[in-house]
């Protein structure tokens, strides 16, 4: 199934179909409950619902959702919450152990892509799609293709309570104004900004890149987009007419390669962290990054308002000859809530309600203001966030998506893109890798 | 009661509670996910039966034994150096002086901390820019020899051995001051003499006296290195481009990351038998050390 | 007092710069801790130069450290018990008698250290939640014991078989009894084995992270790792506050570690008494 273009513009159909056969009664029912949070009163028993999530820090956008969780537990005294938030680092490990024992909560936050496919296949959550068809006003406010990669075969398993826009080009405006530079706008003029920087001795491209997602996700998949577009790229994944060992992607690995060979980033950047190139570049020791939105809030809670104040940020340039869109930026919904397959009755109610309370439109505003983008159409207090966030998502807003690379590949094919990135910086061939991602893609049979 | 009675009595009343405990909690463990080798299962779902697919799919797997080869690097480093840099810590530091007590308790404190602040600080040693080591060869005149220690390659899997070792030479150590304490003073006196005498004496008389806890020591060294997994995890993730997996990584990759638990669980059985092999070998190979 | 040689000074001063080698990490954690997370990164080799306090009370409050701190004790003191009694009654018999049943179960013992942790995961998760122990103290203290008794055993076991039989054989024609050979003479003997075994044991309980992970859902009986992983959101870490939380974390362990350090130093004196 094609998740994400043909959904995009299926989308709005299918809408329709649902809410014109649809017992639109019992589903308005539902969602008045959903929305109101009237709760029925129970004989005394507390009924029991479990929440799971990895919302654990101090960070802002933590204590928000946080913050709801606790919203919920207030207004339904009849429930005993039982809220866990589990270390982002540890939350796979702890989720697919209880997966594995079929003892799931009845709620969770699911990463959208193969992590939310698997539990889908194998039964283990319910559609709630009744939630969308209850609140049209609520489900318009997503984004175009927000809800497609949690759609399986015409029912919505989760909505976005993230947006991952993962490939800004930040770059540091002292550095290009004091070296008569400007930001590249297509790739001649990045590789000559790069040898520019470079005979200075200025790293050109900050990469932290040892986490191997990184390039892919913060800079092959947008590079990758411009070259073969963004349905090669789908019909690529399901083998439809198009493979990984096409001209056309063994170019983009090419390119790739190209930038790597042409030293734009510094040494070593393979054993270096995400956050260590991020300091690098806040630290006016690098003109460019490519990174995502998390970027800035890291910086908000790191960097000094004098280093904040110079960064600027903008969309990866273009490519010769690209099929793809100019103008894009890699990106989409990060993850969402799911509800259990188990949950029935009373207990289904609440969840879906607890589902709504974490990404309603109020819900999403909040999350938007503490830094953090969304796929909801929200106008955010511009005061509340830092500058550099109200600029990056109002570019956001300008742009449209291509697909990141391994929310949208199998598990095997997104790590065989990521190895085979650094394998290309270590001096691999693009012909060998474009063969090894195919295979690993193609072997999983997705 | 006969006595052959009283004393059988006495050894299953001692063995009986500890082997259960260990035989419920950590064997049935083991075996339950040798079992899950033989499943084709994503960890989430319905695990389907699949034979000896998944152990001959990981046989065939380059990356399985590039994973071993890099095994064998730290199980190597961890016998040749953990071991006798333990072993020559504990001759110099066994008395209860200020001075050893002091030396032996500094050199046993990157055991008490967590995985990560270790990995984090030899990740700014290895650091490509700013980097200690880099730092000092350049200052030496050696600055044709600084290189992206982590990410090379050719010296990766070598550079992270060296934090491997200098972080468990604490355990060996203080295993070894406690067996030389069982060492009739005399040995004692003689291994703190300097020069040939010691030497020879060190040899003919306290590495056999404590034979047996050496033994235990290199069972531990080669269980420990084919297991190991935090440091590397946190160093460099077993990358860049699998040059620095090892098998456990490489188990929890496919068991966490790309949903093979099936596959995952053939290869923890994989580094189970591959242990009992080396164990066994190194025993052999000492035993006759030993008796000859 | 002996007058040093030279070479012994010079030995002496390596020993000693190689103890100031080990020792930076924990003075590098320690410094870190009172660094704000800009500072950390732009000077992460210098002292703090407006040391923040607030770290390691945000840390504490924030990781919820306190009743952590008291759940890890609690763990690990019970399971450290555990295993030093469920260690050395076996380590006793394997080291003292030839049997026929030896072999195997010195084989059998040696599995239980070849396995990598998380492969038990699941398994161990599926027959907790089946006898009913998920969520308690017990899902920790077992388990923890059964995978350190390997080691212990053989650690014990190596060291008594080097005592002399000679004063076993003493003491049991002078009608001590079995047990009481074992418990009144061969344990106190091998103070310092059960003191090594108990500081790697104590180590391994207090930092582990993966079974504390999963097999406990309350609150209230979260142990300290999970304390100390907070601060990390996936892409950026508060590392202010990771290394305050963990700075908190390692003083026990430094104090259980000089304790037993101590305990290793007494059997020296016992066994130059016995030598």
């Amino acid at each position: 199934m094609t998740r994400m273009y043909k959904g995009m513009i299926a989308l709005p159909v299918l809408a329709a179909v649902l809410a014109g056969c649809g017992d639109s009664g019992s589903t308005s029912n539902s969602s008045q409950g959903a929305a109101s949070g009237s709760a029925s009163q129970g004989n005394g028993e507390k009924i029991k619902l479990s929440v799971w999530h990895n919302y654990s820090g101090d960070d802002l956008r933590a204590k928000t959702v946080r913050g709801l969780i606790e919203q919920f537990r207030k207004e339904h005294p009849e429930v005993e919450l039982d809220s866990q938030p589990i270390p982002t680092d540890a939350y796979r490990q702890r989720i697919q152990t209880v997966a594995a024992a079929r003892e799931l909560p009845d709620v969770f936050m699911s990463y959208s892509g193969s992590f939310t496919d698997e539990f889908q296949k194998a039964g283990l959550i319910q559609p709630i799609s009744e939630l969308l068809e209850g609140n049209k006003e609520w489900a318009d406010g997503f984004l175009p293709g927000a809800m497609d990669i949690f759609t399986y075969d015409g029912e919505v398993y989760s909505v976005p309570v993230a947006m991952s826009a993962t490939s800004f080009l930040f770059y540091n405006k002292e550095l290009f104004e004091k070296n008569g530079l400007s930001v590249p706008k297509t790739w001649d003029e990045l590789l000559a900004d790069v040898k520019a920087f470079k005979e200075k001795g200025i790293t050109p491209i900050a990469l932290g890149n040892q986490a191997p997602w990184v390039a892919q996700s913060t800079m092959f998949g947008v590079m990758a987009d411009r070259l073969t577009g963004t349905d090669w790229f789908m019909n690529a994944i399901h083998g439809q007419g198009a493979s990984f060992t096409d001209p056309i992607f063994v170019k983009a690995l090419g390119y790739f390669k190209q930038l790597s060979d042409a030293g734009a980033f510094q040494e070593g950047a393979n054993s270096l962290d995400n956050t260590q190139a991020e300091q690098t570049f806040i630290q006016g020791n690098a003109a460019m990054i490519m990174n995502g939105s998390w970027s800035i809030s890291d910086w908000a809670a790191s960097a000094t308002q004098d280093q904040m104040d110079k960064v600027g940020v903008a969309v990866f340039p273009t490519l010769p000859d690209g099929k793809g869109k100019a103008n894009t930026i890699t990106g989409g919904p990060g993850g969402g809530f799911v509800l259990n397959a188990e949950a029935e009755g009373r207990k289904r109610e609440l969840a879906m309600e607890l589902i709504y309370k974490l990404s309603s439109a109020d819900a999403q505003k909040a999350v938007a203001e503490s830094n953090s983008m969304v796929m909801y159409n929200v106008d955010i207090d511009s005061s509340k966030v830092t500058p550099l966030f109200n600029e990056a998502f109002n570019l956001v807003k300008t742009l449209s998506f291509s697909p990141v690379y391994d929310l949208y590949m199998s598990a095997a094919g997104g790590e065989a893109v990521n190895n085979g990135l650094q394998d290309l910086m270590l001096g691999g061939k693009p012909e060998t890798v474009a063969a090894q991602i195919q295979a690993a893609q193609a072997g999983t049979g997705n | 009661m006969t006595n052959a009675g009283r004393l059988k009595l006495f050894m299953i009343s001692c063995l009986a509670p500890g082997l259960l405990v260990y035989g419920l909690f950590a064997i049935v463990p083991i075996v339950w996910s040798a079992y899950y080798g033989f499943f084709d299962w994503s960890g989430i779902g319905e695990p389907k039966y699949a034979g000896w697919d998944n152990y001959a799919s990981v046989v065939r797997e380059p990356l399985f034994w590039r994973a071993l080869k890099n095994n064998i690097i730290v199980v190597g480093a961890s016998i040749l150096g953990q071991l006798p840099i333990a072993l020559a810590l504990a001759l110099l530091l066994n008395r209860n002086t200020w001075f050893s007590r002091t030396v032996r308790s500094a050199v046993f404190m990157p055991m008490v901390m967590s995985t990560v602040v270790v990995a984090l600080i030899w990740k700014y040693i290895y650091h490509p820019q700013i980097g200690v080591l880099n730092y000092a060869l350049k200052l030496v005149g050696l600055e044709s020899w600084t290189m992206p220690w982590l990410s090379d390659p050719s010296v990766n899997m070598y550079a992270l051995s060296v934090p491997i070792i200098w972080a468990n030479v604490g355990p060996y150590l203080i295993i070894f001051v406690s067996a030389i304490q069982n060492l009739p003073s005399e040995v004692d006196e003689a291994a703190k003499l300097d020069g040939a005498v010691g030497g020879r004496k060190l040899f003919s008389v306290t590495l056999p006296m404590m034979w047996d806890t050496i033994k235990v020591t290199v069972i531990m060294c080669i269980a420990g290195s084919l297991k190991a997994f935090d440091l590397v995890f946190v160093m460099t993730h077993g990358g860049p481009a699998h040059t620095t997996e090892l098998l456990a990584t490489y188990m929890y990759n496919s068991t966490f990351a790309v949903y093979r638990y099936g596959y995952g669980s053939a290869i923890s059985t994989l580094i189970v038998l591959v242990s009992a092999a080396l164990i066994l070998f190194s025993q052999l190979l000492m035993n006759r050390r030993s008796s000859s | 007092m002996k007058r040093m040689s030279v070479g012994a000074h010079i030995r002496s001063l390596l020993l000693a710069v190689y103890a100031l080698l080990t020792l930076y990490p924990l003075y590098w954690l320690f410094v870190s801790a009172f660094k704000s997370n800009q500072e950390f990164f732009r000077h992460p080799y210098a002292l703090p130069r407006e040391p923040v306090l607030a770290n390691l009370t945000r840390a504490w409050e924030l990781g919820g450290m306190g009743r952590a701190m008291a759940n890890s004790a609690i763990v690990a003191a019970l399971a450290l018990a555990l295993t030093l009694l469920l260690a050395s009654l076996p380590a006793f018999v394997l080291s003292r008698y030839r049997f026929r049943l030896r072999g195997p179960i010195m084989a059998f013992l040696l599995l239980g250290m070849l396995i990598p942790i998380h492969s038990t995961l699941v398994p161990l998760f599926i027959m907790l939640n089946r006898i009913g122990m998920l969520d308690s103290y017990a899902a920790l203290i077992f388990p923890y014991t059964a995978f350190e008794l390997s080691l212990a055993i053989f650690l014990i076991a190596a060291y008594m078989s080097s005592i002399p039989k000679e004063i076993e054989e003493a003491a049991l024609i002078d009608g001590m009894g079995y047990w009481g050979v074992l418990l009144r003479l061969m344990l106190p003997l091998s103070a310092p084995a059960l003191a090594t075994v108990a500081i790697l044991a104590f180590l391994r309980y207090w930092n582990e992270f993966s079974f504390a992970l999963v097999f406990i859902n309350s609150k209230s009986l979260k142990t300290l790792p999970l304390s100390l992983t907070l601060f990390s959101d996936g892409f950026g870490t508060d590392y202010g506050l990771t290394m305050a939380a963990m700075a908190i974390a390692v003083l026990p362990t430094i104090v259980i570690y000089l304790f037993f350090q101590e305990q290793i130093m007494k059997g020296m004196v016992a066994g130059a008494v016995k030598g």
